[in-house]
Parts: structure tokens; C-alpha cells; sequence
């Protein structure tokens, strides 16, 4: 009988894996939002409150409602479009910021608890008219297609090669794990990631 | 697309090359280019790894508002009442739309009901929630089967189901009676949703009443011609733009409520509106790629050849969608029979999605093959060799079976079941695909300006395929100057008419007009250039943008050859003519997986990819294409699957977490082997790559562990449940 008439609803084991890799995943956004919490005053809002940010070394001063995201904030308040909303809960990683040295899914991470936080976007990471290495390496390779993944790769590898300066294999697709990329450039970002680590994988 | 050979006439002989054609015959690469085929990055790159690049959702206007939509939480319902007061009170509302009125049925859960637009986009959304709407709500069916049950109530105005192109060849009875082997299975494959990280959407502004329109869309052209006809004006005053988009698969050509929105909403407001959807609403009403279901029976004769097949098959194509798909794929039966029902359920309709039809169809096909060649002893691929049309230019699977064989090792392919001992097993499997490809809709403008710049514009738009960089690589390859002095120019349609992006046509539509205007182009300029050269311009030729005299003598840079054009700059249009491009493609994938017996997960391990297109304009973007559809082809084949409930008809995976998508970590290693065809001219790969793997992996699978899979996707609990059904001796 052809099962998808009538298919099994039972979560897979890769549903669960799956599912448990995004939980890990947030924990370390949660760990810092605490932190946050415990050092902000009274209750805010719910209408706009001043929210003062570092964004790739710049301060903003925005006025913000404090439910935004530090990406609605960085992308519709700042207007610095360049990483990308997706999935908007935490699970695709188009959004993936830098902050504090840390990555962050910045659809899930709220703007007035990064107040204080070096937060570091796609827009940071050239250098005039220079392109950072990762992102040379993404042109050389052609690690990108219709590109809407790729601010967040590009963050996701620069996070990674600062962590590990001559990733192996193992590093690069663990590190990498938390990003999807539709047009399927995958293997590329691979090589592209061994590049910017000067490291040759074959 | 259909749509888009509908807006050019076709050319007496379509086959006949034009007389421009025979002049600027393509050179033949790479060897005697100096771009044209080789690996050449995209011009786009460093303006997508920046952020720099703007698409649709990256438009910010001033004065600009968000709009939302509100959508049916019932699978089928009648509106009684759209209540907008409370809504209205809401903190920044601006203007609310009813896009269906009251007495009208809602079809599926996420069909649009009405709008808000708001100062914020938080403001719209809480908005939205105050809008209330009263349904009567229907019966309904989300099952392909029940919508087939003759008892199920008539859910859809013209029935539940539909019946589609009925096919006959041959003596199929005869056949079957003469056939050594019959052999019976039914084969299915599931929905999936296009999952454009871009959602669907688009800014609109007016200004009096002139729309501009920035548009996440395939096809800037239709969709100005689509929008102007919703909205009742001419398009003379509608622009659409569409600079850098992220992702269509197909999805994207329409200009459907995502555009037409906005668009009233900015007219009632006033003020600019940009919508675009969550990704909820993304998977429920933006496309799909239809079910298909196959109850086969095949025939073989003693000596291994394909004599008799009959299908009876069915699919959805959503609600009031077709779900038609090619079989048998490929390999010949002489004599076929076949007939199919589209169903329809309460479900978000279908959209074109990569190859519309051809994963569905090559799936059953080709694990119905590997069930065969076991049936007649013989090896799967020796098997497909006796089964294929005759080799042709653009038939070339038996080529490239041969070729990859030996590239991937089948020797050491074990027999069916015999991968292995321990609970990890491993197989391989192989695949073919075809497609069209081609078209004809293009039209380019090329400008060679006196202070040395070349603008190309064409109103085609990079679909991620590389597009923009098509354009530069043909223009600078036959101008003779470097690609960095050829500025692109696509996404709007205040360029030249371009067709929409889908059916792998773009680049073989857009290629011949800029071939031929280029041509045009550099021989104009020689000619105004001839008097201070010599006076000859046959005898002068550009090389890396120096014009000179042929074997030496006098040359001058591109700059201060330019510069003797004065006042007045070289300006040339052609459209695409015959003769530069060509259609169909074939190819073909070995896959080899590891099956975990134990937990029934499937690792796909390598894949090799072989993939003709005609000439390769950018060998580095067309081979991004083929892994691009390898990947997607292994989501189709482990992991999407969109999943409805079906006693409250809704989807319980409308986001990107329980919606399963590879990600890096299970990304096999890729091997594409393009074989470039530069004599038939240009084709098209966004489409064919991403057919066979699928099915590739299902057939290693069944070599590794003796388990036939003939359900998509290979979740584990179905792998688990085929593996236990082959230990019983039974058929899954
Ligand atoms: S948009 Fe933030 S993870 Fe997807
Ligand atoms: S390049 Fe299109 S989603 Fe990754």
C-alpha cells in the first residue's frame, strides 16, 4: 500500500534530533538574554523606549518598542539590510549576527537586551573596499546563488574561523550546522570555509 | 513557461539559424575564448557577501507602511462576516482590505481573506489579530484517497477529482501476454513546499498614478503585465523591479495576492506598503510541488527489454490544481497505457516547482527499473542501456551511464541486499533525466559609450541562477573587452522585454539577443573607428578591450578608441533569433548511501553528477546549478515532506524546524561532470540536475539493504518499516 495515503504521524527520529539541535542551539542566546534581565530596570513598554546600540563599532540611538528583534531593530530601524529574516524563530540562521564574539540568531534575540553588547552585522565585516577573506573566499568559490542565505553563512564562517583559525572537516560542517540554504550551495561554503582557513580538505 | 513563449510569435522555422546567427556564431570554447565557458565568478558576489545587494525585503521607503494578511484558519468555510472596527481603533492603522467578501468559500487554511496595513510591522500584525471574521465552516478532505472515495461529499465545484490526458500506444494486452515477467508496485511521492528564503511579497509606491513596485518575482515583465491588469490601469504606468531576489523554484511567477496587496493598500493609504509573508504563510499559499501516485505493471521479456506498461496514476495538485507528471520517464516501453485522475484536497494550490512533473515521474520509473533488472538478473544498469531511445545529441544517456560508471566504481557495486553485514549498509543506485530547456524571449540593448563604458540591459532577473553575470560574460566575450567594463543591467522593466525565468530558459533566451547586439555593436564601432586605424575595419579586431589591426601595426586602448565616438555613442537592440540556442538535455547521477539498519537512517555518502546544457556560458554558476540540484533533490528524497492533519485539515509543519531541510552536515560529496556542448548552443540547467537523485538514492538503498523504497520521503520509520517487510519476505 503506498504509505503517504495514509502516513504514520509519529515523529521520526531525525524530527527529534532535529528538534533537539535547535533547543541546543538557543541556549546560548537564552543564557545571555538572562543576564540582561537581571541588570534591566522596572518594566519597559509596551510603547517605545530609547535602545542604545554598537553596531560594528557605531552607536545608534534608536526608539524601539522593546519587543523588537535586534533584527527588525538592525534591519528596519538602522536600516542596515544586509543579514536576513527568514524563518524569524531561531532555526535557519540567515540572521546570524556576531555579538560580544558570540554568534546569535538575531531574529531571536531581542534589541534592548544587546544594549552595552558589540554587535557585529554582515555590513561590518568589509573593510573599505576590501572584502573580508570569508567573503573573498565565498566570490572565489561561488558559495552562494540567489545569495538571501549567504550574510548569514558568511557571519556563521567568520565565527568559525575566529574560533578555530585552520578548521578540519568536522569543525567546519558543526559549526555551519545551524545555517539552510535552499539554492543548495553547500559544498561550496565548504570549500570556501577551508579556504578563508587556508586549509585543504580535497 | 507556457506564458512566456505566448508573448513572442514564434519564427517560421524555429530550427532555421537566422542570418545574425550564422554571423555571430557562437566561437567555439573554451580553448578560443577569453571568458566565454570558463570559470568566471559572479559580477553579483561581492555585493551578496557584503549585504550590499537589495532585495525586495530589504526595501525601506520613506513614509512606508506594512501590510498583513489574514487568512482562513479553516481548511473549507463560508464567510459569514469580515468585522474590521476593532482593527481600525488599532494603534497605527492605516487601511484595511477585504480581498474576498462575505458568501465567498475559503478553499484552504492560509487562503487570504482580507488585510491591514499599519505604521510598523508589529502594529499590522497585532491588528490583523482584531480583524473578526465569521466562517461557516464545510466538510472537507486533506487526503488524496478520500477526495477519491466515491462516498466522500462533492467538496469542489466541479468534483473531487478531474481526469487527466488518457495515453495509449500499442498492443498493451499482447504485450503482456508475451511478456516473460509482469511485475506490479505502486510508487508514490509527497508534497513539498518551494521554501523561498525570500518570502513572497513586494513594496508598492504610487506616485499619482504611476505604480513602481519592488518584486520578489521570476518575471518582472509578467508580473507588471499581471499587476496592471488586477488593478485596472494601463502598464504603461506600472514598473516592477526586481533587482536581487531570493528564490523562486517556480513559485515566483505570478503576480499573486503578495503584490496585488500591497499595491491597493499603498492606493488607499496613500503611503508606500510593503508586505512580506511570515513563513507560515509562506508554505501554506505560495506553491507546491504535487503528490503523484503510480499503481504500475510492467512487462520484461526474457532478454531484458521493457514490452509492456500500464499506469494508473493520481496526485494533487491542491485545491482545483492539476498534478500531471511524465510516464513512463525516459526508458522506452513500446507498448503503454495509462490514465490519471487529479485529485483535489483542501490545500494550498501547486506552482511550477524545479521540473514540474519530472522528480515524480523518474521516481517511479526508475525504481520500477532497478525491480526489474533484479527480476531478469541483470545488472540495473546494463539493464537501462537495453531500455534507452537511440543516442542522440540530445539523448545521451547511455553515454554518460558509461562514463560515470567507470568514474564511480559501479564494479564494485555489490548485489542487491548484499551491502554489508553489520547494521550499516551500504549501495548504490543510479538515475537519468531530461528536460527542454530553451526558449526564445529575450530581447538585449547594448550601449557603447564614449568614455569607454558598455551598458547591456536586459529585463530579464538573476533567480540566483547567475544571470546578471550571463549577460556580462556574453557581451564582453564578443565586444572583446574584459568583463569589468561591461555594466549589466536586469530586475526592472523599464529595460528590454525579457520572458519570465522558469523552465531552465532564461539564459538560452536572453544569450542569442546579447550575442547578436554585441556582435552588431563591435562592428559598428569598428566601422566609426576604421578611418584613424587604417581605414579598414575588417581588418581590425578587439583584443582584452585594445582595438587593433589584425597581425600588428596601430592599436589603441578601449578607452581612447571610444573616446573618437564624439558626441554620439554606439546604441544597438536585437532580440533572440534562432539559431544560437537549442532545447532538451540529458543527463545522468550515481548515488551511493549508508543505510543504519538499527535506526533507518539513510546517509547519502557521493554523487556524481553528469549534465549537458548545450554551450556553457559560466562553467563555475552552471555547475553551482547542478549541486544546487543534487541538494534539493536530497531533500526531496529524506527529508520535505508537508504534512496535514487530517481531522482539522491543517498543516503541522509550517515552519523550518519540523519542515526538514538538509543542512551542511548531511551533505554528501559532489562530483559534477558538465559536458559542454557548445555546437548545439545554448540550453538551460536550472531544472534537470535536480530529477534523478532522488531516485538514485532510493535504488541505493534497495542495493544496500534489499529493502525497496517506493515511498518518498525516506524517513526512518519508513525505511524501518521496509526493512522489516523484506525480513518478512513480504512486499512494503
Ligand atoms: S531568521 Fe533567524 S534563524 Fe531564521
Ligand atoms: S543561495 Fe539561495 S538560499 Fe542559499
Amino acid at each position: 500500500m503506498a504509505q503517504n495515503e495514509d502516513d504514520v504521524s509519529a515523529v521520526s527520529r531525525r524530527d527529534f534530533f532535529k528538534t533537539v539541535g535547535v533547543s541546543g542551539l538557543a541556549t546560548g542566546v537564552l543564557a545571555a538574554t538572562e543576564q540582561q534581565a537581571q541588570a534591566a530596570p522596572g518594566t519597559l513598554g509596551p510603547g517605545p523606549v530609547p535602545v542604545r546600540l554598537t553596531i560594528n563599532g557605531r552607536p545608534y540611538n534608536l526608539h524601539i518598542e522593546p519587543r523588537v528583534t535586534l533584527l527588525d531593530a538592525v534591519r528596519d530601524h538602522a536600516l542596515l539590510t544586509g543579514n536576513k529574516r527568514v524563518c524569524d524563530r531561531g532555526t535557519c540562521g540567515a540572521c546570524t549576527m556576531i555579538v560580544d564574539g558570540r554568534t546569535v540568531y538575531a531574529c531571536s534575540t531581542l534589541a534592548i537586551e544587546t544594549q552595552g553588547k558589540k554587535i557585529r552585522t554582515v555590513e561590518g565585516l568589509a573593510n573599505g573596499g576590501t572584502l573580508h577573506p570569508v567573503q573573498e573566499a565565498f566570490c572565489d568559490k561561488d558559495a552562494m546563488m540567489c545569495g538571501f542565505c549567504t550574510p548569514g553563512f558568511v557571519m556563521a564562517t567568520v565565527a568559525l574561523i575566529e574560533k578555530f583559525p585552520h578548521p578540519t572537516p568536522a569543525q567546519i560542517r558543526h559549526e555551519l550546522n545551524g545555517n539552510v540554504c535552499r539554492c543548495g550551495t553547500f559544498n561550496r561554503v565548504l570549500e570556501a570555509a577551508a579556504q578563508a582557513g587556508g586549509v585543504n580538505h580535497g | 513557461m507556457a506564458e512566456e513563449t505566448m508573448q513572442q510569435p514564434p519564427a517560421a522555422n524555429p530550427n532555421e539559424p537566422s542570418a545574425n546567427a550564422k554571423k555571430y556564431a557562437w566561437t567555439v570554447p573554451p580553448a578560443k575564448t577569453a571568458i566565454l565557458s570558463h570559470r568566471v565568478e559572479r559580477v553579483d558576489g561581492p555585493a551578496k557577501v557584503s549585504g550590499a545587494a537589495r532585495y525586495t525585503y530589504d526595501i525601506n521607503r520613506p513614509g512606508m507602511l506594512w501590510a498583513r494578511a489574514i487568512r482562513s484558519p479553516h481548511p473549507h468555510a463560508k464567510i459569514v462576516e469580515i468585522d474590521f472596527s476593532a482593527a481600525k481603533q488599532a494603534p497605527g492603522v492605516r487601511g484595511v482590505l477585504a480581498w474576498k467578501d462575505p458568501g465567498a468559500e475559503v478553499m484552504y487554511q492560509g487562503d487570504v481573506v482580507a488585510a491591514v496595513a499599519a505604521d510598523s510591522e508589529d502594529h499590522a500584525r497585532d491588528a490583523a489579530r482584531l480583524v473578526k471574521i465569521t466562517y461557516e465552516t464545510l466538510p472537507f478532505s486533506v487526503r488524496e484517497a478520500s477526495s477519491k472515495d466515491p462516498a466522500t461529499p462533492k467538496i469542489f465545484a466541479t468534483g473531487n477529482t478531474r481526469p487527466g490526458q488518457a495515453t495509449d500506444v500499442g498492443d498493451v494486452a499482447a504485450a503482456f501476454k508475451s511478456a516473460a515477467h509482469v511485475y506490479e508496485a505502486t510508487y508514490d511521492t509527497q508534497v513539498i513546499t518551494h521554501v523561498c528564503l525570500e518570502t513572497h511579497g513586494a513594496v508598492c509606491e504610487w506616485t499619482g498614478d504611476k505604480l513602481t513596485a519592488w518584486v520578489t518575482t521570476q518575471g518582472v515583465h509578467g508580473v507588471r503585465q499581471q499587476l496592471a491588469a488586477a488593478l485596472k490601469i494601463p502598464e504603461a504606468n506600472v514598473r516592477v523591479i526586481c533587482e536581487y531576489m531570493g528564490g523562486g523554484f517556480g513559485s515566483k511567477i505570478a503576480a499573486d495576492a503578495s503584490v496585488v496587496i500591497p499595491a491597493r493598500l499603498a492606493l488607499v493609504t496613500g503611503a508606500p506598503v510593503k508586505m512580506m509573508f511570515d513563513r507560515k504563510e509562506e508554505h501554506l499559499d505560495t506553491g507546491n510541488r504535487p503528490s503523484a501516485f503510480s499503481k504500475v505493471r510492467a512487462g520484461v521479456s526474457a532478454d531484458g527489454k521493457c514490452v509492456a506498461f500500464e499506469a494508473e496514476t493520481w496526485g494533487t495538485g491542491g485545491a482545483g490544481q492539476g498534478a500531471q507528471f511524465p510516464l513512463p520517464y525516459i526508458y522506452q516501453f513500446a507498448n503503454r497505457k495509462r490514465a490519471h485522475l487529479d485529485v483535489y484536497i483542501n490545500a494550498g494550490n501547486q506552482r511550477p516547482m524545479r521540473a514540474p512533473g519530472h522528480p515524480q515521474g523518474c521516481f517511479a520509473t526508475e525504481v520500477l527499473m532497478d525491480e526489474l533488472a533484479d527480476l531478469v538478473k541483470m545488472d540495473p544498469l546494463e539493464f537501462r542501456l537495453k531500455n534507452l531511445p537511440p543516442t542522440a545529441p540530445d539523448a545521451m544517456w547511455g553515454e554518460y551511464f558509461k562514463i560515470g560508471a567507470k568514474k564511480f566504481g559501479w564494479d564494485k557495486r555489490r548485489a542487491t541486499g548484499e551491502g554489508g553485514k553489520g547494521h550499516l549498509r551500504t549501495g548504490m543506485g543510479v538515475s537519468a533525466c531530461q528536460w527542454g530547456g530553451g526558449g526564445r524571449a529575450g530581447n538585449a540593448h547594448v550601449d557603447i559609450l564614449p568614455d569607454g563604458s558598455v551598458v547591456v540591459k536586459v529585463g530579464t532577473q538573476d533567480i540566483g541562477t547567475g544571470a546578471r553575470t550571463v549577460v556580462g560574460i556574453v557581451a564582453a566575450d564578443t565586444l572583446g573587452v574584459p568583463l569589468s567594463t561591461v555594466k549589466a543591467q536586469i530586475g526592472d522593466t523599464d529595460l528590454p522585454f525579457a520572458g519570465a525565468s522558469g523552465g531552465s530558459t532564461t539564459t538560452a533566451g536572453i544569450s542569442p539577443a546579447i550575442r547578436i547586439a554585441a556582435g552588431r555593436a563591435k562592428e559598428a564601432l569598428l566601422a566609426r573607428l576604421a578611418p584613424s586605424l587604417g581605414g579598414d575595419a575588417s581588418k581590425l579586431e578587439i583584443v582584452n578591450g585594445r582595438v587593433q589591426v589584425k597581425g600588428g601595426g596601430k592599436s589603441l586602448t578601449w578607452k581612447a578608441a571610444c573616446k573618437l565616438l564624439g558626441q554620439e555613442p554606439i546604441s544597438i537592440d536585437n532580440a533572440w533569433e534562432p539559431g544560437l540556442s537549442s532545447v532538451n538535455t540529458s543527463g545522468v547521477q550515481f548515488a551511493e548511501v549508508t543505510v543504519d539498519t538499527e535506526t533507518g537512517i539513510v546517509k547519502v555518502d557521493r554523487v556524481l553528477a553528469i549534465q549537458d546544457c548545450g554551450l556553457v556560458i559560466d562553467t563555475l554558476t552552471a555547475e553551482s546549478q547542478v549541486y544546487g540540484g543534487v541538494i534539493s533533490s536530497i531533500n526531496f528524497a529524506l527529508f520535505e515532506d508537508r504534512l496535514l492533519d487530517r481531522r482539522t485539515g491543517q498543516m503541522v509543519n509550517p515552519n523550518m524546524e519540523h519542515y526538514l531541510l538538509a543542512s551542511i552536515a548531511d551533505v554528501p560529496k559532489v562530483e559534477v561532470m558538465l559536458m559542454n556542448m557548445p555546437e548545439r548552443g545554448v540550453i538551460g540547467i536550472g531544472e534537470p540536475p535536480t530529477v534523478p537523485t532522488a531516485s538514485a538514492i532510493a535504488n541505493a538503498v534497495r542495493n544496500a539493504t534489499g529493502a525497496t523504497l517506493r515511498s518518498l520521503p525516506l524517513h526512518p520509520h519508513r525505511v524501518l518499516a521496509a526493512l522489516e517487510a523484506h525480513k518478512a519476505g513480504r512486499k512494503a
